[in-house]
């Protein structure tokens, strides 16, 4: 059986092959999904970024997707853009809105949002937001393994209540985020073993917000868009990669992360 | 299970009409714990203001139903609509968020503070959940003392979630009991407009909620007590002063152990 030490003292990047030079791409062509609120297209650091805006729409019982121009009532969908953005600034991004509108909000509609990105074969698809409700454990069980199987990547912020929330507790089919103190976009953590694995910046972390502000936030919601981000640039420079394989190189490049807080401290 | 069509329907009516003022004075202590629940959690997260809001409507709007702080008493009442800022977005996404910079541009929403003066900073907003459900919204605005106010940190965020669990059963108990009063006042008014069949939904919405189904069977025996006598009725008082004065002695908490 493997043991989490074993893991602890495991492959680092050199031993995957994976060149440094992710670190200089800036996510040219990698196609982005943002489940979310939606996403201010006119701020100044997403003009021209967002390439596509749809809106979930009930019709006749069933949740549909229309072109929207309603661009954020929250900021919440804004703000995870614009994380992405900064990181990634070539990423296409695309807004799915499934929050804001009246009468939607609900778990429905976030799995409608989600089942729409996977159809759309996006390439990553961040998802700061969850669910606790048990009725929807199976269903977006199967969703995300309809993802990993499409080779899309879903990056799911951790509930930020004492609760499990859904997909973020689920562990194979996707990578869940969870908010550190780090203030440098690119030095997360990969912790395996841990129900979520991954830590990333999610505390006082400015962000875009509505009307062409800005904003200090702190969530696990703001943690997310950075991992999503670093796969961007990932995927820019090994657009072959699996879900799988871009898991393991996160896990690779943490480890360097780690060695290099060793020797800095050192 | 209530059957309100048939020839017993004013005689089911009157007795519930009769318990809503037992109703009635049963939620006032809710308020009342609610606004300490609010003062405490304030002090321990050092935050200047607190407030409860709820959900109004099907459409996801809120109003601010309990506040403590300098501008509390102007707050109660006042809407949001749905999805308008931090407080709409975590009753929708059902997730916290901390804001340390909220006064730094205009596009926060600003309505409360214009109708209220006041001048928010920061904000700390955790869902108020109950049965698998977003009831509402708890927050903290700014620091005490003077500005430049330090963030709330991840703990607090931690904190204030423990808090608005107690709250929110609060703030459940509270509505059912409104609820249930609100019901009587629909039934008590002169309005040709009311009609039986909004009122039995009202009931079966009533019916499915436990917490509802326990305030309203203490209210049936206490009015089934009350109504035996004198004697009864001053022996019953003095039981219930004595839990409240048991229960608002143990300071860390103001409910009982059982």
């Amino acid at each position: 059986m493997t043991t989490v030490s074993q893991f602890e003292s495991g492959p680092s990047a050199r031993f995957l092959h994976l060149a440094e030079d992710w670190r200089s791409a800036t996510g040219l062509g990698v196609r982005v999904a943002i489940v979310d609120s939606g996403i201010d297209t006119d701020h100044p650091d997403l003009k021209g970024r967002v390439v596509e805006s749809v809106e979930a729409r009930v019709d006749n019982k069933r949740i549909v997707f229309d072109p929207s121009d309603t661009g954020d009532s929250a900021g919440h969908g804004t703000a995870c853009a614009g994380i992405i953005a900064k990181i990634a600034p070539d990423t296409q991004l695309s807004s799915i809105k499934v929050l804001g509108s009246a009468g939607l909000g609900d778990g429905q509609a976030f799995l409608a949002g989600l089942e729409y990105a996977i159809k759309r074969r996006f390439q990553v698809i961040n998802l700061s937001l969850g669910t606790t409700k048990p009725q929807f454990f199976s269903p977006l069980h199967d969703l995300l393994d309809r993802a990993y199987q499409a080779g899309c990547i879903v990056v799911a912020a951790a509930n930020n209540l004492p609760h499990p929330s859904f997909p973020s507790v689920f562990s194979s089919s996707l990578i869940s985020v969870i908010k550190s103190t780090e203030t440098d976009p690119l030095n997360f953590g990969f912790h395996f073993g841990e129900v979520i694995e991954l830590t990333a910046p999610g505390v006082n972390v400015r962000t875009p917000w509505l009307g062409g502000g800005y904003r200090n936030l702190t969530g696990n919601s703001f943690a997310c868009p950075h991992i999503v981000g670093v796969i961007a640039l990932l995927l820019e420079k090994h657009p072959e990669m699996t879900p799988f394989q871009v898991k393991s190189a996160l896990y690779a490049i943490a480890r360097e992360n780690q060695k290099a807080e060793v020797e800095k401290i050192a | 299970m209530t059957n309100l069509n048939g020839h017993d329907l004013p005689a089911k009516l009157q007795r519930l009409i009769e318990t809503v003022d037992i109703a009635n004075i049963l939620t006032e202590p809710l308020t009342q714990s609610l606004a300490k629940m609010l003062e405490l959690s304030a002090a321990e997260l050092n935050s200047e203001e607190a407030s409860v809001l709820i959900r109004d409507g099907d459409e996801g709007d809120l109003r601010f139903l309990s506040a403590i702080g300098k501008v509390a008493e102007q707050l109660i009442n006042i809407k949001i609509p749905a999805g308008k800022g931090i407080a709409g977005f975590v009753l929708s996404s059902g997730q916290p968020m901390a804001v340390s910079d909220v006064g730094e541009e205009s596009s926060f929403y600003s309505e409360v503070d214009k109708r209220t003066g006041y001048s928010t900073q920061m904000i700390l907003a955790t869902p108020l959940s109950h049965g698998g459900e977003v009831i509402g919204v708890l927050e903290y605005i700014n620091r005490r003392g003077t500005p430049p106010f330090e963030p709330f940190t991840p703990d607090e965020m931690d904190r204030a979630a423990a808090f608005a669990e107690a709250i929110a059963a609060l703030v459940n108990a509270y509505e059912s009991a409104k609820l249930f009063r609100d019901l009587g006042e629909k039934v008590l008014a002169d309005d040709s407009t009311n009609d039986i069949t909004e009122v039995r939904e009202w009931l079966h919405g009533l019916r499915d909620s436990a917490a509802h189904r326990e305030m309203m069977d203490l209210a049936v025996l206490i009015r089934d007590v009350a109504s035996r006598g004198e004697a009864e009725r001053v022996i019953c008082k003095d039981l219930l002063e004595s839990i409240v004065r048991y229960s608002d002695s143990k300071s860390e908490t103001s409910y009982l152990t059982l």
